[in-house]
């Protein structure tokens, strides 16, 4: 730095008298010369020339972009001037150029004053313009660069090559919704600052697919499975009276061998699965760029230190990705600037950005524009310096406070604002895709498409984008509480998540089709269902539930159906259900229960008549008590029937008990079972009832997809809307009538009157009399002028109509036609009229009685007016 | 009173009664049948009825241990008796009798609900054992004194009670006291008190009822205490150094020692007890100390133990549960399999089969236990080893056989007792020798000047003392070793039974299932054969 710095000083005496001659070049000759001291008229003039020499120049080069209809007449005078402290700076920046090509002759032009929408130079740095967003979404840079990148359209560079040859302020871009990567970057980049972090808008140099915003080599982050995050089981130390383990008596050599063997079978696999995937590479893998290092890029760069940021990392504003600062992308960096200062890049980029040292108080790797920013500051270990260099540091800082201290121009650029509604729309109309490898998404504004659909990601098979793999697609404030809907095209299987509050307490069901009796799996909001169930499997044959939280314990029943009974007389619309063959019930331990007596399974074989019952295990034992019941209904020899007997009841018993082994026990428990029998088949009757309903329902909704709208959205919901606006009519209506009742009718009678003194009887007497009078009057007038627009509006048709008449053979059809519409619009007037007169004339003589009423009733005349009534 | 069946002779509850009344309310229609044929066994008799029977005793319902109600209403009956085998009673009625003392109540814990309306009874008490109380009737009696009222505090429970028809219930303040003095009543007479009542009778009787509560807080506090002492003690005692945490010992040398008492009005012995209780009382601390942390080293150890044979036996009730389940899913399959098969020579190929595979589920089951048996016998054995070599630990630096410690306790008592005794002897002896010089100036009270006749008797008096506080030592310490042994041994030999009861009862499981199992083939194999 301080090379170059002397160099500077060196050389500015010689460049100064040199302006005049080199202002060919540059942009604003005549205020570099208005700061030089000595100036003569000549000198002036020859100035002026050559200005008029070089503004010709500028309309020469048109420019595409700038042609899209900027009003610039509208926008505010700090885009179309520059101030005396912003012409400085482009001064020093020229200055600062001049010298750097000087230095590195080899090196492009540095991108420091590029022309804003106003064909107005202004310094870059002086573009971004620090704001914070009055959206909470907006304070965190992932969110920050997603809605720049969701709200802006992208726009090519004119030229891939160079750095653009305009910067539009953000307000411009906000309002465009669409710009290049420079002005991407520059409005993330002041939202970014605003937020907090330390962040630099950066040119360089970017890989083909980073600058035309290609993410087809990318893989969609959506589709992106979260990696399982394998918890170690923290391995107990073993106990001191842990039993050993039985000894192994397997040969350790047939171990070996098959270890062997396996690890062969698994390398092949391993070898051919790295052959594929080599394979799929180099068939994903693009073809050459030719221009590969030399495509201009903007990015932002977000330094570590502010905002808890723990590394610094790239932020590319088109696709709002973040890389690492080593990313294969990145190929290069010319200079990069914030709010405040402008660095130009000293290091070399022959690795891409992988080598960059982002230490920007580094001189020797970062030649900076302007002294005295606050960033300027090494960041090597200080402590040896300080004392060899304190009186230096001091010399130079006072120097370079005097002659060189120059801060950077506030932002000429308004105040960055996103309306809500622009906020809300998101994307430019609302819609936005993006293409992936193999996979599109698409995303939508809420309420923009009428069943909720926020956003689609389509997977496919196929790099081609041919071949659907699968379909998800997001729904918002649905009425149903549909959140997802994810489609399987390869297995046909849809799977809709919701959130908690649909009707039937839905969570996710997944369904081939939505015919009843098919394979289907419903999930559902526990705690919201009284039954508290979690899941309803269903194939042709079978249904499973799952329960959570009974007061019976039940957790699981399955039920088996048979094949239906065809009813081939009898074709009634009634409904004929599956036969149930088998009922499976699991039950949970009830510890209130001793574990023979808890029924952890029962099995109702309803066309054996048979009833299996298990019990809960004991804690310390390992079989558990059976019991099977044959209900069977015989007659024995003499023809009476046989209520119970020992063999239709088998049990097993871990430890038998004498009551258990009674018939009575028996004979009780089986009715027990009959009744619940009874009681299950019923409940799986219900269920199948419900999944009925629940596909009615679904499809119900699914037909009416209706949006539920919150009740704080004051714009969208209709009935606060009504409301408000009735409200706002009722004000207005009562404001109205205020203004009527305050008005005086008395106050210019009462003028006439001496001021100060009281009212005698005759004068009210008077007053009353001259402001009904006045009144009636009026009333007159009012009439007489309607009276006289009639006859005028009659004369006037009737003068038509003859000229109509007189002229009628010559007329063109336009100006007949415009007669008769002359005509009808003649006639609708004095109708209107007539229908005014005759409504005065019959409302006059009431409000001229409401008045004398009013005038009785006034508090001012009230007391004089009594006695003549 | 006029009774209905004045005229019946008195009966006694006789065998006859009894059937009688359980077949009339047993079971009826099928069920009946049923249970006619096979009879109703009176222990499982769960509610039984036994009124206008005009009984005049109760008796003979002791086989009725699951009664859970009993109505014995509407009887002669003039004394509780005979009830104290039905422990599950939870309902009892014995509403018009001649009953004169609430008695025989004290085994029928679980009472909820008691009725004794219409009796003679004049006194509520004998209800102590009811505590879960929630109905009680005592209604047309002849309760005078209020304050029976209080008795009644004590039933947390309690939420219905009637007392009309006593002479209590004419005065005017009847319900405002029973209101007042029993907050959580809700029913009073069969009627629901209301909240305004209660909170008038509240502010009636408030100071007296602030007094009564204030009284019985500081009796549970109390109790409180005393519980918590003996929790203390009790936990000393599991460590065998309860009463050495002071001068217990100390004090129960000298109570005992009339000598010594005596000799502490010598001349010059002055400080000496003192110091030496000190002493002696520092060194018992230490052994307390010491015995709490080695209790807590053996609960350690025991705790960690259990756990090792406790998840053990667990992992082991998980394979043989899951070898069970498996063999179970193919037993389902080859039963049927067996029942479908027409063919009789497959049938026996899968009824031979299924017999082997009976067989080795029964030889897995077996392998398993055994297994479980081999480790836990090495674990216990490694266990035992460990605190006897604990136990004998304590014990010896608690005895001081060997010098483990710096100074072993007991020893020191000794020492420090030695060292007593012969100052006192040396004392006395000086003593002696002034009194016979006649130099001694102070006066001895008589029973001392007794013993300083001759130098035999001084030295046996000093030596008898000795032995004494040697003996109580002594015993102290036998006390400690045996209580310690018998503790590890006994620990020890449960641990062994617990396994042995353990195996056995797990083989005898595995076995009544295969037993099971394999009935179940050998009935399909007859099924066969008939068929």
């Amino acid at each position: 730095m301080e090379v170059l710095k002397e160099k500077v000083e060196e050389e500015e005496e010689a460049e100064r008298e040199e302006a005049a001659e080199r202002g060919e070049k540059m942009m604003r000759p005549l205020e570099t010369r208005r700061e030089e001291p000595p100036m003569t008229q000549e000198m002036l003039r020859d100035l002026e020339k050559k200005l008029s020499e070089i503004e010709i120049i500028i309309p020469e080069q048109p420019l595409i972009v700038t042609k899209d209809s900027v009003d610039i007449s509208k926008l505010p005078l700090s885009y179309r001037s520059n101030t005396l402290k912003e012409e400085h700076l482009l001064q020093v920046a020229d200055n600062f150029a001049r010298q750097y090509s000087h230095l590195c002759p080899d090196r492009v032009p540095l991108f420091l004053h590029p022309l804003n929408e106003c064909q107005v130079p202004k310094f870059v740095s002086t573009t971004i313009r620090p704001t914070l967003m009055p959206y909470p979404e907006l304070y965190n840079w992932d969110s920050c660069a997603q809605f720049v990148s969701d709200f802006l359209t992208m726009v090519p560079l004119p030229d891939p090559l160079q750095p653009p040859s305009h910067l539009y302020s953000s307000t411009t871009v906000l309002k465009q919704q669409k710009g290049n990567c420079f002005d991407f970057s520059t409005l993330l980049c002041s939202m970014l600052i605003g937020a907090g972090y330390d962040a630099y808008c950066v040119n360089g140099y970017g890989s083909q697919d980073l600058c035309q915003m290609d993410l087809t080599r990318d893989v969609c982050p959506l589709t992106m499975k979260h990696k399982e995050v394998v918890q170690e089981e923290e391995k107990v130390p073993p106990k001191k009276y842990a039993i050993k383990p039985p000894r192994d008596l397997s040969s350790r050599f047939e171990q070996e061998q098959n270890m062997k063997k396996q690890q062969e079978i698994k390398g092949e696999k391993e070898k051919q699965r790295k052959e594929e995937e080599q394979r799929l590479l180099e068939l994903e893998k693009a073809k050459i760029d030719p221009l590969h290092g030399l495509r201009v890029h903007a990015w932002v760069l977000v330094l570590s230190g502010k905002r808890e940021v723990p590394e610094s990392f790239f932020i590319d504003p088109l696709t709002a990705r973040s890389y690492s600062t080593q990313d294969d992308h990145f190929l290069g960096i010319e200079s990069l600037w914030n709010h405040k200062n402008y660095w130009v890049n000293m290091q070399d980029c022959w690795n891409g950005c992988k080598d960059l040292v982002f230490d920007l108080g580094d001189p020797v790797r970062w030649e900076y524009l302007l002294l005295g920013t606050d960033k300027a500051q090494l960041a090597v270990a200080e402590e040896e310096e300080d004392g060899m260099n304190d009186d230096e540091d001091m010399e130079n800082l006072g120097k370079e406070d005097e002659d060189k201290s120059f801060d950077m121009p506030p932002s000429w650029v308004e105040q960055i604002e996103i309306s809500p509604e622009a906020f809300e729309t998101r994307c430019p109309n609302g819609k936005k895709v993006i293409q992936y490898k193999r996979a599109k998404l698409e995303k939508w504004a809420p309420y923009l498409n009428s069943d909720g659909l926020v956003c689609r990601l389509t997977t496919y098979e196929d790099l081609e984008c041919t071949e659907t793999l699968e379909i998800k697609e997001w729904y918002q404030h649905r009425e149903d509480m549909l959140e997802l809907k994810h489609i399987n095209k390869n297995t046909g299987l849809n799977v809709d998540y919701f959130k908690p509050g649909h009707p039937q307490a839905l969570r996710v069901h997944s369904y081939k089709s939505m015919q009843p009796e098919m394979d289907r799996v419903m999930e559902f909001y526990e705690t919201a269902r009284v039954d508290g169930l979690i899941k309803r499997e269903e194939t042709p044959k079978t249904m499973t539930e799952y329960y959570q939280g009974r007061s019976d314990f039940l957790s699981y029943r399955h039920v088996d159906f048979g094949d239906r009974v065809k009813k081939l007389a009898l074709n009634s619309a009634e409904s004929n259900p599956r036969p149930m063959v088998k009922i499976t019930e699991r039950f949970s331990r009830n510890p209130t229960k001793p574990a023979d007596e808890d029924v952890a399974e029962r099995v109702f074989l309803i066309l054996e008549e048979r009833i299996q019952l298990r019990y809960h295990c004991r804690d310390d034992h390992i079989t558990a008590s059976k019991r099977e019941f044959l209900r069977r209904t015989e007659v024995d020899s003499k023809g009476n029937k046989i209520i119970m007997t020992p063999d239709m009841c088998i049990s097993f018993e871990v430890e038998p008990m004498e009551h258990t082994k009674k018939l009575l026990y028996q004979y009780e428990a089986m009715m027990k079972l009959k009744n619940e029998e009874k009681l299950s088949r019923h409940q799986a009757w219900e269920s199948e009832l419900e999944v009925l309903e629940i596909l009615k329902l679904r499809e119900e909704e699914e037909a009416a997809h209706a949006l539920t709208i919150s009740i704080y959205d004051t714009k969208r919901n209709e009935k606060s809307k009504e409301y408000r606006e009735a409200m706002e009519r009722v004000m207005h209506e009562e404001h109205l009538r205020q203004v009527e009742a305050q008005l005086d009718y008395l106050a210019p009678f009462l003028a006439q009157l001496p001021p100060g003194e009281k009212l005698t009887r005759w004068q009210a007497a008077r007053v009353k009399d001259e402001c009904l009078s006045d009144f009636k009057q009026r009333l007159i007038d009012k009439a007489n002028l309607i009276q006289a627009r009639f006859e005028k509006e009659t004369q006037e048709l009737q003068k038509k109509q003859q000229w109509y008449q007189e002229n009628q053979v010559t007329l063109t059809p336009e100006d007949e036609d415009w007669y008769l519409s002359y005509c009808s619009q003649a006639m609708f007037r004095i109708r209107i009229l007539e229908q005014r007169l005759n409504r005065h004339k019959e409302l006059a003589p009431l409000k001229y009685l409401a008045l004398e009423e009013k005038l009785h009733k006034d508090p001012r005349l009230v007391d004089f007016l009594k006695v003549f009534v | 009173m006029q009774r209905l069946y004045d005229s019946m002779e008195p009966r006694v509850m006789d065998e006859d009664m009894l059937k009688l009344a359980v077949g009339e309310q047993g079971p009826q229609e099928e069920a009946g049948q049923l249970a006619r044929q096979e009879g109703i066994l009176f222990k499982d008799v769960v509610s039984l009825r036994l009124d206008f029977q005009n009984i005049l005793r109760i008796d003979n319902l002791w086989q009725f241990e699951n009664l859970r109600k009993l109505q014995l209403d509407n009887n002669i009956i003039e004394k509780i008796e005979g009830l104290e085998h039905l422990v599950h009673l939870v309902w009892l009625d014995l509403s018009f009798n001649n009953i004169e003392a609430i008695e025989g109540l004290d085994t029928l814990v679980n009472l909820e609900d008691l009725s004794l309306f219409n009796n003679r009874i004049a006194k509520i008490d004998s209800l102590d054992a009811l505590v879960k109380l929630q109905v009680l009737s005592l209604g047309n009696n002849q309760i005078g004194n209020i304050m029976n009222i209080i008795y009644l505090r004590r039933f947390k429970d309690l939420r219905s009670l009637s007392l009309s028809g006593n002479p209590i219930a004419e005065s005017e303040d009847y319900k405002m006291f029973i209101c007042a003095y029993l907050p959580d009543l809700v029913y009073l007479d069969f009627r629901r008190i209301d909240d305004h009542m209660k909170e008038l009778a509240e502010s009636k009787h408030q100071y007296s009822i602030d007094e009564l509560k204030h009284r019985e807080n500081l009796i549970q506090a109390r109790l409180d205490d005393e519980l918590a002492q003996q929790m203390e003690l009790e936990k000393h005692k599991a460590a065998f150094v309860e009463h050495l945490n002071g001068s217990f010992l100390f004090d129960s040398m000298y109570t005992e020692d009339v000598e010594g008492n005596k000799l502490a009005y010598l001349p010059g012995v002055g400080e000496l007890p003192l110091t030496y209780k000190d002493k002696f009382v520092i060194i018992c601390l230490n052994i307390f100390e010491y015995g709490l942390k080695q209790q807590e080293k053996r609960k350690l150890e025991l705790d960690t133990f259990n756990e090792c044979i406790k998840e053990a036996i667990q992992e082991n009730q998980e394979q043989g549960k899951h070898r069970i389940a498996k063999f179970e899913e193919k037993h389902l399959l080859s039963l049927n399999a067996i029942r479908e098969e027409l063919d009789l020579t497959n049938i026996e190929v899968r009824i031979v089969e299924y017999s082997e595979d009976i067989t080795e589920l029964f030889n897995v089951l077996m392998t398993l236990e055994m297994q479980l048996v081999e480790q836990l016998e090495e674990t216990i054995n490694m266990f035992e080893r460990n605190i006897m070599d604990l136990v004998a630990l304590f014990l010896e630096n608690v005895q001081s056989l060997y010098p483990f410690l710096d100074d072993p306790p007991m020893a020191q008592c000794r020492d420090l007792e030695n060292h007593h005794h012969e100052k006192l002897l040396e004392i006395s002896i000086n003593t002696l020798e002034k009194i016979l010089k006649g130099e001694l100036d102070e006066d001895l009270p008589e029973d001392v000047r007794a013993l300083f006749v001759d130098k035999d008797t001084i030295v046996n008096a000093v030596g008898a003392s000795h032995d004494i506080h040697l003996l109580k030592i002594d015993n102290r310490e036998d006390e400690l070793v045996t209580r310690t042994n018998s503790w590890c041994t006994h620990l020890v030999d449960t641990i062994h039974k617990d396994e042995i009861m353990r195996n056995r009862r797990r083989v005898k499981e595995i076995n009544q299932y295969i037993d099971h199992i394999q009935n179940e083939l050998d009935n399909l194999e007859c099924g066969d054969v008939i068929d």
